[in-house]
């Protein structure tokens, strides 16, 4: 039988100390780096009214139910339609999905013979001495343009919740308990800031011929412009980088990155033989499209990084 | 190498369950920085450099800023008060689950009383 | 040459060790305190001469060539980036900590002058 023993004597062991490390009762990280206090969360009366009442205020002033009988039944064939369409949807990706071989069968060519083809005659096809990058932005373009789209989606998403009126930007002062203008971090920015951004180039531009490529550069450098929009502020950020300079810089490279890449939708999955020299495999300018490729989607990635920031900062970009 | 390996995947087992488990939301985000962290090794050990990169620049890099940013908006940056032990389960600082709109009239309220006591170093 | 790169590796080997040491020490340092300034100091201090010891253990495993020219740069940027980081959390804590009284005891420097003894300078 175990035997008991008193709370003092419970509290020096150190099964205590781990319940209390997995409790966040006695955390080394809970300190008092504090932003705001802390006070509960109180809500008025008429707040409370006005939250609730949303849903009769607009069924009485937008539309009436009981009333229109045309928009009843619009509801009613709503309804239907949107089931049937489900459905329709749902059976129509199922049949295609069953033409597809099980996944890892022995006797399949995508498992057998595409990844040696990819490894054998990568380097001579593509040009690029990094086949990840050769197969991402060559043979498997099409889809790294669906993924842009797919990230270009996303920021719109992102800008559409954040986004804030003119009017409510005056009462988010997130800098107030910040430093502005500190010395010591506006020298280490100065110092710091360009060697990251010329290190985010060089990661985009040799893309091809190491590790990294558009993505990972982009993100280097949308990390050094943060650094610096935190070191120095908002106003000397906006005299190189504004709203306008993101917008036309993701435009012009999606729209870029997508003319070069678009026939595959005409040609379907026999692609065109590639027009632009391959070059000598190791140098710079080689593997024709992936040099532009890359810049494009680093560009992106890179205001995309940064607006992000802004936008949870600002509230605008 | 099959030791350090296994010992970074216990280190992420680890991460990934007390950042399930943990009750302080900026404790969260910080293992899960060092989670992104570990991970960008595992890739490297596996031999592929370009997702080492990646996953070192965005996760441990960008994400975490992100959710430290979002942190500070839903004023979830809390502090540990000595005569407070959290009581069963729910913490006394649960974020206001309402829009926007009801947590910036509170961030209103709180900066009129705090303008005062920031005055150092400002510009 | 052998005998030469035996000591080169034992040497780079003894000072990443000795790197490691000193993250052990600072990561006790980290968790033990009770104050946040002393947490930053302690993580501030341990960092910076960890990545010294450990790099500058590496570059001696490596030789001189580029690598090494690569490994130390990575040394420098460290040098330039953490220390700034720590005067910002130091900086953080003194603004909003709301016990400042309790916890920090202020001095100034101009009044320390009369204070000045035997060449034994007290700093803040």
């Amino acid at each position: 039988m175990s035997r008991q023993r008193t709370q003092e004597e419970y509290e020096k062991t150190w099964s205590f100390h781990l319940k209390q490390w997995a409790d966040g009762s006695r955390d080394p990280f809970l300190d008092r780096i504090e932003m705001k206090p802390k006070k509960p969360f109180t809500e008025s009366q008429e707040e409370k009214e006005r939250r609730e009442g949303d849903r009769e205020r607009m069924l009485s002033r937008v539309y009436d139910m009981n009333r229109n009988v045309r928009l009843r039944e619009f509801h009613r064939l709503y309804q239907v339609f949107a089931v049937l369409f489900c459905l329709i949807l749902v059976v129509m990706l199922l049949t295609a999905v069953s033409w597809l071989p099980t996944v890892g069968a022995e006797d399949r060519p995508v498992n057998n013979e595409v990844a040696a083809r990819y490894i054998e005659s990568g380097l001579q096809e593509t040009g690029a001495v990094n086949i990840v990058t050769g197969m991402i932005l060559d043979y498997r373009a099409f889809d790294t343009l669906g993924e842009s789209h797919v990230l270009f989606t996303a920021t719109c998403t992102v800008l559409i919740l954040l986004r804030q009126d003119k009017k409510r930007k005056r009462k988010t002062n997130d800098r107030m308990y910040e430093p502005k203008n500190d010395v010591i971090l506006q020298t280490a920015a100065r110092v710091l800031v360009p060697p990251i951004i010329i290190f985010g180039i060089y990661v985009i531009l040799c893309g091809h011929l190491g590790p990294g490529g558009g993505f990972s550069g982009g993100a280097i450098i949308g990390a050094g412009l943060i650094l610096y929009l935190c070191a120095f502020g908002f106003e000397k950020t906006e005299r190189f980088f504004t709203a306008r300079t993101y917008q036309v810089m993701s435009f012009c490279a999606l729209a870029c990155y997508s003319l070069s890449k678009c026939y595959s939708f005409y040609t379907g999955a026999n692609g065109i033989e590639s027009v632009i020299p391959l070059g000598t495999p190791g140098a710079i300018l080689s593997s024709g499209l992936i040099f532009v490729l890359n810049i494009c989607v680093g560009v992106v990635v890179a205001g995309t990084m940064y607006t992000f920031y802004c936008m949870f900062r600002k509230g605008g970009y | 190498m099959q030791i350090l390996m296994s010992l970074l995947l216990g280190f992420l087992l680890v991460c990934a369950v007390s950042v399930s488990v943990s009750k302080n939301l900026l404790n969260s985000v910080c293992i899960y920085m060092s989670y992104s962290l570990v991970m960008s090794i595992i890739w490297i050990l596996l031999e592929s450099p370009d997702l080492a990169i990646t996953e070192a620049a965005v996760g441990a890099g960008i994400t975490s800023i992100l959710f430290f940013v979002t942190l500070k908006k839903i004023h979830a940056i809390v502090s540990e008060d000595e005569d407070l032990e959290p009581e069963g389960g729910i913490y006394e600082g649960d974020v206001p689950v309402e829009g926007t709109a009801l947590a910036e009239k509170n961030v209103g309220k709180e900066e009129a009383g705090h303008e005062q006591t920031a005055n150092t170093g400002r510009i | 040459m052998a005998a030469w790169e035996w000591v080169r590796f034992v040497i780079g080997g003894f000072l990443l060790l000795c790197g490691l040491g000193i993250y052990a020490i600072e990561m006790i340092g980290v968790y033990r305190f009770r104050y946040v300034l002393n947490r930053m100091h302690a993580a501030a201090m341990g960092d910076t001469l960890g990545i010294g010891f450990s790099i500058v253990g590496l570059i001696v495993m490596n030789g001189v060539n580029a690598a090494s020219l690569k490994l130390f740069l990575v040394v420098a940027f460290l040098w330039f980036s953490s220390p700034t980081s720590s005067h910002l959390i130091a900086r953080l804590e003194y603004d909003t900590d709301e016990e400042r009284e309790n916890h920090y005891r202020q001095v100034e420097l101009k009044d320390l002058e009369m204070e000045y003894k035997d060449g034994e300078k007290e700093e803040e």
